[in-house]
């Protein structure tokens, strides 16, 4: 029977910097298309007087 | 003619056709249409970009306005999002999303050429008049066209480098993918912005955003498809 290998599973990970950074700007990202949608769909239905 | 709105277009023009140069090299080295679409997406943007220079040093003319609406107002987004279709979508589906996006810009064309312009409505609201605005296109039916482009375009290309970021920081991989990816999203909502600021009436707004967005798109390709170091495996580009 082979034996089970003992040596802990390490998670990858990036580097420091890009484990913090990365998911907010992912979550930045998420956020201003969401408000991007929000001002086009306002644009085409006119619901902006000051984007006319 | 002054920098912001003269020398900033041409600036962001040149940048898009030498990006434009990069995407056809790798598309003939490589294949891939997504690679073909996102450099005719980029012809867009520097024919965009050209006539906001043109404006700006020369003034008013109906053909460039034209172009300038139909390219860098219509279409760009959308075509530079239907090559993320191309990298993330079935092949059926975004055939089928590039005939009907196909059909759309023949439409577009012919409405935007066939329009009644007048550029002294470019003053009107809380336009200055020094940048191009959609403003002087007097038919109707021709600037609600540019929303529904726009939107598929946004969700397309931005939503499409922030899945593919997210997809690879999620597995802890491909580090320069994710930086890369990153850039491309953040690059490709600036005109977005821009444009929005400039409605609101925000001198400037347009033009700096169309430039940022033209080198963070840039160099977000760039180091999407440089590896950081010989230990990562060189896959299919996920932008």
């Amino acid at each position: 029977m082979p034996k089970k290998s003992k040596k802990p599973q390490t998670k990858r990970e990036y580097p420091p910097f890009w484990e913090k950074f990365i998911p907010v700007a992912l979550i930045v990202i998420t956020g201003i298309v969401v408000f991007l949608l929000i001002v086009i769909i306002s644009i085409a239905l006119g619901i902006f007087p000051f984007m006319k | 003619m002054n920098f912001m709105n003269t020398f900033l277009p041409f600036g962001s023009s040149l940048i898009s056709f030498a990006f434009a140069v990069v995407l056809f090299i790798r598309f003939w080295q490589r294949r891939g249409l997504h690679l073909l679409l996102w450099g005719i997406g980029m012809i867009f943007y520097g024919i965009g970009g050209f006539c906001e220079g043109y404006f700006g040093a020369f003034g008013w003319n109906p053909l460039i306005f034209r172009l300038w609406y139909l390219f860098g107002a219509i279409l760009v987004a959308a075509w530079l999002g239907q090559g993320t279709v191309y990298l993330l979508a079935k092949k059926t589906w975004a055939h089928g999303l590039l005939i009907l996006l196909t059909l759309g810009s023949i439409y577009g064309l012919i409405r935007v050429f066939g329009a009644e312009l007048d550029p002294s409505l470019m003053t009107t609201s809380l336009h200055t008049g020094s940048e191009m605005s959609g403003h002087a296109i007097v038919s109707t039916g021709v600037r609600s066209l540019t929303p529904f482009f726009n939107l598929y375009g946004t969700v397309a290309l931005v939503g499409g480098a922030a899945y593919s970021a997210w997809i690879f920081w999620k597995k802890r991989v491909l580090l320069h993918r994710t930086i890369g990816n990153i850039m491309i999203a953040l690059g490709a909502m600036l005109p977005a912005f821009g444009g929005t600021f400039s409605r609101m009436g925000i001198s400037g707004a347009l033009y700096i955003s169309e430039f940022l967005g033209a080198v963070l798109m840039f160099i977000g390709f760039i180091r999407a498809t440089s590896p950081i170091d010989d230990a990562e495996e060189d896959s299919p580009i996920q932008i």
